[in-house]
């Protein structure tokens, strides 16, 4: 199981398997090594120790430093993105990508929630 | 927060909404929509203390999509206009919220908003209330409300004007 959502379905299998294909769609959409930058970025904003890329490089990969600063704002400014911050990033990767970012960092956030309040805890 | 799509319909003839956007992705979008029937077709958690949830989390979080929402199936389990109205700032002292959905709301509260709320007490309350299994059916629906809340306002699909809008629930497909 990855992850605390992930680990606290493992009484509820059916559920468990459906929000593994559904994160596994979002991180292959988006590439493992693109999904590793921003979930490090966006767990770093939560003061969380996410397991770093597979390479064990700094988060200078492939994802673009729009997209980075993109994401260390879900966590807590998702309503003061604006459209020239959409744009930039969309420039980068194209609107698709986009859209599996979207999932992406805004999933990374809120795995990141669940960890600190130890949701896996809570149902074990 | 923008109204104006950030992102294309990924359907011709279609504006950009929720779902035409997600076309772009169409393995998230089926995966995410069998994952949300399967969420609220599972009754281990009643749909009513799901949508309290649900409308918490779409207040902390400002999506006035998720907002002006309502899926049937809470409807039909007596979650009235004047008990959703009570799920705000101060719903501890609502004396139309049950002991159950203020557990519920704290709980919520710490995950989208500050772990911190998560007392000692707080997390007695959950748990007296709450069968582990019900927590981790819980802890899926805020993580989808939160992430799902969080990409609409993020694309730019928030909506101009929107007045409530009652939705079936999300189901399962009918087994052929």
């Amino acid at each position: 199981m990855n992850g605390p959502v992930a680990s606290a379905l493992a009484g509820s299998p059916v559920l468990g398997a459906k929000f593994e294909a559904f994160r596994s769609a979002a991180h292959d959409a988006l590439g493992e090594e693109f999904t590793a930058q921003i979930r490090h970025a966006v767990a770093q904003v939560h003061g969380m120790g996410e397991t770093p890329p597979p390479s064990n490089a700094p988060p200078s990969g492939n994802a673009p430093a729009a997209a980075l600063a993109y994401a260390r704002r879900i966590p807590f400014e998702h309503t003061a993105i604006t459209d020239a911050d959409a744009a930039a990033v969309i420039a980068e990767i194209g609107e698709a990508r986009f859209v599996a970012f979207s999932v992406v960092a805004a999933l990374a956030d809120a795995e990141c929630r669940a960890q600190k309040v130890d949701l896996a805890g809570l149902t074990a | 927060m923008s109204t104006t799509p950030r992102v294309s319909s990924a359907i011709a003839g279609e504006p950009a909404h929720f779902s035409s956007v997600l076309a772009h992705q169409p393995a998230i979008a089926e995966a995410f929509t069998e994952l949300y029937a399967a969420f609220w077709g599972s009754d281990v958690l009643a749909a009513r203390i799901k949508e309290v949830a649900r409308m918490r989390n779409a207040r902390v979080t400002e999506c006035g999509f998720c907002r002006n929402v309502r899926f049937d199936k809470a409807l039909g389990q007596g979650l009235g206009e004047e008990i959703v109205d009570d799920i705000d700032w101060g719903y501890e002292t609502s004396d139309k919220l049950s002991d159950a959905e203020k557990a519920v709301l704290k709980f919520t509260d710490a995950v989208i908003h500050d772990p911190e709320l998560l007392t000692g007490d707080a997390q007695a309350a959950l748990q007296r209330h709450l069968s582990p299994e019900q927590i981790a059916e819980l802890g899926l629906g805020l993580t989808l409300f939160l992430a799902l809340a969080k990409a609409l306002i993020t694309m730019g699909l928030e909506p101009d004007v929107m007045g409530r809008t009652v939705l079936p629930t999300p189901a399962p497909a009918e087994m052929a």
